[in-house]
């Protein structure tokens, strides 16, 4: 499996569908709405980091609808991709964690300090 | 039409920058996504939109030529000019010598061998004026590129279907001419047209190396494009080599015997190219007569397939990259002053590198599955 730290988009992408399948509209308000605006995937963005994601196994295609004559088409994760993300998950968990004690310690080293 | 209706139309026509078969699986899809995202009223698609529409679409592509899904038209177009680049050689070589034949005399058979066209005595005399060594390796590397011998070969192995043992050989001549030449001190910067020639060599041993099989090839030919293309390269390796004059304007030598000559004469009229170009006779009509045929020929042959299929595209562009990257040598050899030999050398000889480095990595990865998609893998989202 493929262990390098997931990109943000990537990591997002995975995140809006692992509460679900979701179409492509979907997942691209969701991901706007989990990263408080911060991340807009474009369509184009989306559908190329689907292809990737697809062709990685990590995702794939659930059902598809058609909603006012256009074609829908949802997306779910695979048990691979929930693997990664949860592996990414616990990564960033760590990274987090070492962060957060290293500050901490140099909170109190300044407080000794001051 | 509406505004949704105008907007639709115009990301629609931003999507055919996808693969054709990317978009047959995904258009509507993103369309639907596109148009939820758009805000109301809007007419056109933003900037911003846009690009990233077309710079998706071009990430699209490049990962699917990489990973070998939706290469069905890459993988014809290999196919064929695997087989098309052996015989357009070969009949580069043919027509090279025929007009050279006919313009003076045909030579020895070691002329002929080491490509000296046209030149009776070349062989022995090249002993006469050099050193041994010196005109034996000159001769060798002359064989490889300019002689007849080694493009017979290739195209033999490739039309009996020993992929590997043409690819071993297409690999060898370049790599046999580069290793002699370097030895001995040559300038590669100061032959583009023998440059094309390793070229083209070094693609066809990558070209049959990623490519599952050359009976493929022959079944995937078509007669309008290839014959086309193959009478463009034949005319032109005719026009290049005066072949034309003899056939128009000069007596014709003794192989076409007098019945034959006087047959040709009657069927093509003296200065009959001359008049259609509407040149005369002199220094510059001949000139003129030259150019404008091939150019004519060259010209209408790409501009039939460039309004071809998608694999007649993709077969131009393949067998456009020995005379492009020739073209680029040469400009290099124009440049004044001169590079030393050494940085020349590099550059003529990267491409080769570049082609046996990919055509190695190509083969380590795929191995005896070559060209083909690896199945059970989804090609693109929604194939799973």
């Amino acid at each position: 499996m493929n262990k390098r730290p997931l990109q943000e988009p990537t990591f997002l992408l995975l995140t809006a569908l692992a509460q679900g399948p979701q179409h492509g509209y979907g997942i691209m308000t969701d991901v706007e709405r989990m990263s408080g605006g911060r991340v807009k995937l474009r369509a184009g963005t989306l559908y190329a980091a689907l292809d990737r994601v697809v062709a990685e196994g990590l995702v794939e295609a659930d059902r598809e609808e058609v909603v006012d004559g256009r074609l829908r088409r949802y997306y779910r994760l695979t048990p691979p991709g929930g693997d990664r993300l949860a592996a990414e998950v616990e990564r960033l968990r760590q990274n987090a964690a070492v962060a957060a004690k290293r500050l901490e310690l140099r909170h109190r080293a300044m407080g000794d300090l001051a | 039409m509406t505004a949704a209706g105008g907007l639709e139309a115009r990301y629609r026509r931003l999507l055919r920058w996808y693969p054709p078969s990317y978009r047959g699986r995904h258009e509507d899809e993103i369309l639907g996504v596109l148009m939820a995202a758009a805000r109301p009223e809007q007419r056109r698609p933003g900037a911003r939109e846009s690009l990233d529409l077309l710079w998706s679409a071009l990430r699209i592509r490049i990962r699917m030529i990489l990973r070998g899904a939706d290469s069905q038209p890459w993988a014809d177009a290999l196919a064929q000019v695997g087989v098309l680049l052996p015989l357009l050689m070969l009949l580069l070589k043919l027509t090279e010598f025929l007009s050279a034949g006919a313009h003076r005399s045909f030579g020895t058979p070691a002329d002929i061998l080491i490509g000296a066209y046209g030149q009776p005595g070349a062989y022995a005399f090249s002993f006469q004026a050099n050193p041994y060594s010196v005109a034996l390796t000159g001769n060798i590397t002359d064989a490889l590129t300019k002689g007849p011998l080694p493009a017979l070969l290739l195209a033999v192995l490739v039309l009996l279907g020993w992929r590997r043992a043409a690819a071993v050989l297409a690999a060898f001549v370049p790599l046999a001419f580069l290793g002699i030449s370097l030895t001995n001190g040559y300038t590669l910067l100061a032959g583009p047209r023998g440059d094309v020639t390793l070229y083209a060599y070094g693609l066809e041993a990558l070209i049959l190396l990623i490519t599952p099989g050359t009976a493929r090839g022959w079944r995937a030919l078509r007669w309008r494009p290839t014959v086309l293309l193959a009478a463009a390269t034949v005319a032109a390796g005719i026009g290049i080599n005066g072949g034309l004059w003899p056939l128009f304007h000069a007596p014709l030598s003794r192989p076409f015997g007098l019945a034959g000559r006087m047959a040709l004469r009657a069927q093509l009229p003296q200065g009959f190219i001359g008049r259609l170009f509407g040149v005369g006779a002199g220094q510059w009509g001949d000139w003129l007569l030259y150019q404008g045929t091939l150019v004519a020929v060259i010209a209408v042959a790409l501009i039939a397939m460039l309004a071809g299929s998608p694999v007649s595209r993709r077969m131009l562009a393949l067998l456009a990259i020995p005379f492009a990257l020739g073209a680029v040598i040469y400009l290099c050899s124009l440049i004044s002053p001169p590079p030393p030999a050494s940085a020349g050398n590099a550059l003529a000889v990267s491409p080769l590198v570049l082609f046996l480095l990919v055509a190695m990595v190509y083969w380590l990865g795929h191995g005896p599955r070559a060209g083909q998609d690896v199945p059970g893998r989804p090609a693109a989202p929604g194939d799973a």
